[in-house]
C-alpha cells in the first residue's frame, strides 16, 4: 500500500511537530503528548505537560490519522484540518494561532530557508499549517504481519495470532473493529452488556463521549471505536487510560461489550492477534 | 462620399455590436468541459446515493461487514454536494440559484441520512456482535450442559432459542418474534436447573444476547428503512432533471447567440465587401479619368511632336529653300562680276551697264529676301511688333503704285482708286510689305498689258485694300497652303519667286490685327482683299487692355 504525500514538506512538518515554538507560550510541542517512542501516543493515562492542565482524555496515537473519518474520542472533528486548527487554538492545548506560530518561527533563522525550500512563498501562517498537516498525512504504518497474512503470507502470523483472529471474529470484536484501520469507522457505546462507568466508580464529563458533541440522548457514553493498528505500542488504553495493558483492555472489552469474562488463554490469543497489527513506519517495524 | 460614410458608420456599429455579442457569448457560451464535469458529478451523485443504499443493505446482510465503504460513500456525497455548488457559469444566475437551493435541500437530507447511517452502524455493530457471539456462546453452553447430569433439558431449551433466533434473523416478523419470546421464557424457567449445573451465568448471557438481537434487529431494520426512505436519490434525479433543463435552454441560448453572431458577422462581411467594391469602383473611375487625361496628354504630345517635326521639316526646307534662293542671285553677282573683271575693259558701256544692273538687281533681290526672312523669323519668334504712326494712306498707296509702275517699266496697266479719309494710324513699313507684295505678285503672275485693279477704301473703322488681277490664277487645292513659307502654287511654272511673299503678308497682317481673303479663278484672275483697323494704335491698346 502506498499513499501520496510531499516528503520534504512532511519532514519540515515533523520538525514543527517537535518544536515548542508552535505553542502560544513557546513551551509545548505536539510531541509532548504524542511521544515518538510510544506510538505517537501518551504513555500516561492523561497527558501531563508543564503549564497546561491535565488532559481530559488519553491522547491517542497519530499513526494512520489520515484514514480516520472522525477525529478525537468524541468524533468531534471531520477532518485533519479542523482537528488541527482546534488543537492549535485550544487554550488547554497549544493556546496559539498559526499567525503567532509563524511569527515565533520567523525568529529562528534556520526556518526561513527551510520553508523557502518547500513553499514558493516561504514562511507564512498558512504554510506552517500545511507542513504540519503534511506530516500528519505521512504517518502511515503499512505492512503489519496481519496485512501480510491477508495478502496470502500464511507464515506472517503465529498460530496464536491466527487463533486470536478466529476469536476476534467469533467473539464479535470485528463487528466494530473493522475496515482498513480495524476500527475508526463507527461509533459505539462503551458498555453494551455492563455499565463500565458504574463499575469504575466515578464520573467525568469526558465519559459522555459523543453526547458532548450531539447532545443526543442515545449518544451518551458513545465513543468513536478506535483503530487497532499499532495498538500494542500505545498503552494505556481507552479514553480514560484505565487499561494499563493490552490484556486488561481485551478483558474489559469482553466484559463490557460481550458480557463475558475471558479466560487467560483466550485473552493471550487475542493479544497475540492484536500484536500482529503493528505496522512499519518509513519501512521499519515499529 | 456620403454613402460610403454611412457604410463605414454602420460597419463600425456592427463591429461594436459583434464585440458586445461576442463578449456576452463568451460569458454565456456553453463550456463543454465544465458541462461534462458537472454532468459527471450529477451522475456520480446518483450512483453514490445508490451505492450508499446498497452498502447499507450489504452491511445489514453482513455480506461485507465493513463500514469503510459507507464512510467513503458518505464522504463522496458530501464532496459531490460541495462540488456541485459550483454551477457552470453558462447556465446563468437564476439556474445557479435554483440548483443551489435544490442542493441545500439535498444536503439537508444528506445530513439526516448521515445521522441515520451513524445510528445504523452503531445498532448494527451491537446486533452483529450478538449475532456472532450468541451461537458461539449458546453451543459452548449446550456442550457443557450435556456433559453434566440433567443438563439435557437446559441444552434443549438453549437449542430451541438458537433455532428461534436463527429464524428471527432470517425473517423478523411477528411469528418469529413471538417464537423467540417463547423460547426465551422457556429458557428463563430453566434458570434454577442451570444454577445447579453452574451454568447460570452462561444462560443469563445467552438470554441477554438474544434480547439484544430481538431489540437491535428491528431497530437496525428500521434504520435501514429510514435510510432508504431518505429521498436523496429522488432529489438527485430532480437535480439532474433541472440541470438538463437549464443545460438545454443554455445550449439553445448559445445556438441563438451563435446564429446572431454568425448573422452579424455575415452582415459585417457583406458591408465590408460593399465598401471594398465601392472603393475599387471609385479608384477604377479615377483610373479611367486619369487614363483619358493621359491619352489626351499623349495625343497633345503627339500633336506637339508632329508640329515639332513639321517645324523641323519646315526649317530644313526653309534652310534649303533659302540657300537655293540665295544661290541664284549670288551666282548672277558672281558671274557678272567675273565677266566684268575679265572682259569689262573691252565691252561697250551699255553692256557693262547691263551687268552692273544685273548685280544690283540680284543684290536687291537678296536684300528683299533677307527682309522677308527677317520679318517671318521675327514673327515666328513673337518679336514682330507694329509701330503705328500717323500717315496718309492715299499718298502711301499712290507711291507704291508709282514705284511698281516704275520698276516694271509700265508693263501693266494699274487702276487705282481711293475712297474715304486718308489720315490713318498704321505701321507704314508693315503695310507696305502687305500691299507691296500683293501688288507685285499681281503684276508678276499676269500677262504684260493686262489690267491690275487696286482699290483702297478707308472707312470709319477699317481700311480695305482690294487687289485684283487677270493672271494665271491659283489652283483651288493650293489655296489652303497659300500663306506658308516657300510654298508656291503648282502652276507658277517658270515664273521666279521665293515663296516668301504671301507668308510675309500673313505675318505682317497678323501683328496688325488684319485679315486677308482670296478668291481665284484659274486662268482668269485672282482677287485679294485685305482689311486692317483704321487706327492701329487704338485697336492695339484696346486689344492689350482686353
Amino acid at each position: 500500500m502506498s499513499v501520496d504525500f510531499d516528503r520534504p514538506r512532511a519532514a519540515l512538518g515533523e520538525l514543527l511537530f517537535r518544536d515548542p515554538s508552535l505553542s502560544g507560550d513557546g513551551k509545548v510541542a505536539c510531541s509532548d503528548c504524542h511521544h515518538e517512542n510510544h506510538g505517537l501516543a501518551d504513555d500516561k493515562p492523561r497527558a501531563v505537560v508543564v503549564g497546561r492542565p491535565e488532559t481530559a482524555v488519553n491522547p491517542p496515537t497519530m499513526y494512520n490519522v489520515r484514514f480516520l473519518y472522525k477525529l478525537s474520542w468524541s468524533g468531534k472533528y471531520d477532518s485533519l484540518e479542523s482537528h488541527l486548527d482546534a488543537l492549535m487554538t485550544n487554550p488547554k492545548v497549544m493556546a496559539s494561532s498559526w499567525q503567532r506560530a509563524s511569527e515565533r518561527l520567523s525568529q529562528k533563522p534556520s526556518y526561513d530557508a527551510q520553508f523557502k525550500a518547500v513553499f514558493a512563498d516561504g514562511l507564512t501562517p498558512h504554510n506552517v499549517r500545511e507542513a504540519v498537516l503534511e506530516y500528519e498525512r505521512s504517518l502511515v504504518t503499512p505492512n503489519s504481519p496481519f496485512d501480510r497474512y491477508l495478502r496470502g503470507d500464511a507464515q506472517a502470523l503465529s498460530n496464536e495470532a491466527k487463533q486470536g483472529f478466529g476469536l476476534f471474529k467469533s467473539y464479535g470484536c470485528a463487528s466494530c473493529h473493522q475496515g482498513m484501520a480495524i476500527g475508526g469507522n463507527v461509533f459505539e457505546r462503551f458498555g453494551v452488556l455492563r455499565d463500565f462507568f458504574a463499575d469504575r466508580g466515578h464520573f467525568e464529563t469526558a465519559d459522555l463521549g459523543r453526547f458532548n458533541v450531539t447532545s443526543n440522548e442515545r449518544d451518551r457514553f458513545v465513543f468513536r471505536v478506535p483503530s487497532l493498528r499499532n495498538v500494542a505500542l500505545t498503552a494505556p488504553y481507552f479514553h480514560d487510560g484505565s487499561a494499563a495493558t493490552l490484556e486488561a483492555a481485551v478483558s474489559a472489552m469482553a466484559d463490557y461489550q460481550l458480557g463475558r469474562k475471558l479466560d487467560a488463554k483466550d485473552t493471550a490469543l487475542l493479544v497475540a492477534f492484536l500484536r500482529s497489527l503493528t505496522g512499519e513506519y518509513r519501512g521499519k517495524p515499529r | 462620399m456620403s454613402t460610403s460614410g454611412t457604410l463605414r458608420g454602420s460597419l463600425a456599429a456592427l463591429v461594436l455590436g459583434l464585440l458586445v455579442v461576442l463578449s456576452y457569448s463568451t460569458v454565456h457560451a456553453v463550456d463543454y468541459a465544465e458541462e461534462a464535469a458537472y454532468a459527471r458529478d450529477l451522475r456520480r451523485l446518483q450512483a453514490a446515493t445508490a451505492e450508499l443504499n446498497e452498502r447499507v443493505l450489504r452491511s445489514r446482510a453482513a455480506l461485507m461487514d465493513q463500514y469503510d465503504p459507507l464512510v467513503h460513500a458518505l464522504r463522496d456525497l458530501r464532496r459531490l454536494h460541495q462540488q456541485l455548488r459550483r454551477v457552470p457559469a453558462f447556465l446563468g444566475a437564476e439556474a445557479a440559484r435554483d440548483l443551489r437551493r435544490q442542493l441545500d435541500a439535498s444536503e439537508q437530507e444528506l445530513r439526516r441520512k448521515d445521522e441515520l447511517v451513524e445510528s445504523f452502524k452503531t445498532q448494527n455493530s451491537v446486533l452483529q456482535n450478538s449475532l456472532r457471539y450468541f451461537p458461539v456462546l449458546a453451543n459452548l453452553t449446550i456442550d457443557r450442559a450435556r456433559l453434566r447430569q440433567g443438563g439435557d433439558a437446559v441444552a434443549s431449551r438453549i437449542q430451541a432459542l438458537i433455532s428461534a433466533i436463527m429464524l428471527f434473523d432470517t425473517e423478523a416478523d411477528a411469528e418469529s418474534t413471538s417464537r423467540v419470546r417463547a423460547a426465551q421464557a422457556d429458557l428463563a424457567t430453566a434458570k434454577p436447573a442451570a444454577q445447579t449445573l453452574e451454568l447460570e451465568r452462561d444462560v443469563e448471557l445467552i438470554l441477554a444476547h438474544s434480547k439484544i438481537i430481538l431489540e437491535q434487529k428491528p431497530m437496525a431494520d428500521g434504520s435501514v428503512r429510514q435510510i432508504l426512505a431518505v429521498p436523496l436519490p429522488k432529489l438527485a434525479l430532480q437535480l439532474e432533471d433541472s440541470y438538463s433543463r437549464y443545460y438545454r435552454s443554455a445550449t439553445q441560448r448559445a445556438i441563438v447567440l451563435r446564429q446572431a453572431l454568425f448573422g452579424l458577422a455575415l452582415v459585417t462581411v457583406a458591408l465590408g465587401l460593399t465598401e471594398v467594391i465601392l472603393r475599387i469602383r471609385r479608384s477604377a473611375s479615377a483610373l479611367e479619368l486619369a487614363t483619358t487625361e493621359l491619352r489626351a496628354a499623349n495625343l497633345a504630345l503627339a500633336r506637339e511632336r508632329e508640329k515639332e517635326r513639321q517645324l523641323g521639316e519646315l526649317k530644313t526646307q526653309f534652310v534649303s529653300m533659302t540657300s537655293h534662293e540665295f544661290r541664284t542671285p549670288l551666282s548672277v553677282v558672281l558671274s557678272s562680276t567675273e565677266l566684268l573683271e575679265s572682259y569689262g575693259d573691252g565691252w561697250a558701256r551699255e553692256r557693262r551697264q547691263d551687268h552692273w544692273e544685273r548685280i544690283r538687281a540680284a543684290a536687291g533681290s537678296m536684300r528683299r529676301m533677307l527682309d522677308d526672312i527677317l520679318i517671318i523669323g521675327r514673327a515666328e519668334a513673337g518679336v514682330l511688333r507694329a509701330s503705328p504712326a500717323q500717315m496718309n494712306l492715299d499718298e502711301f498707296s499712290r507711291h507704291l503704285v508709282e514705284g511698281l509702275e516704275h520698276s516694271t517699266a509700265r508693263s501693266h496697266c494699274i487702276g487705282y482708286t481711293f475712297q474715304g479719309d486718308p489720315r490713318v494710324t498704321l505701321d507704314e513699313r508693315l503695310l507696305s510689305e502687305v500691299v507691296g507684295n500683293l501688288l507685285s505678285n499681281a503684276l508678276k503672275y499676269s500677262a504684260p498689258g493686262s489690267k491690275v485693279q487696286f482699290n483702297v477704301v478707308a472707312s470709319e473703322e477699317r481700311c480695305r485694300f482690294s487687289i485684283e488681277d487677270q493672271g494665271i490664277g491659283i489652283p483651288e487645292h493650293d489655296l489652303p497652303r497659300l500663306f506658308e513659307s516657300f510654298f508656291r502654287a503648282s502652276n507658277v511654272d517658270q515664273i521666279k519667286g521665293s515663296g516668301l511673299g504671301l507668308a510675309v503678308v500673313r505675318k505682317a497682317l497678323d501683328v496688325q490685327g488684319g485679315t486677308i481673303t482670296v478668291t481665284s479663278n484659274l486662268g482668269i484672275g485672282t482677287q485679294f482683299v485685305v482689311q486692317v483697323p483704321r487706327n492701329l494704335a487704338i485697336s492695339t491698346s484696346l486689344r492689350s487692355e482686353a
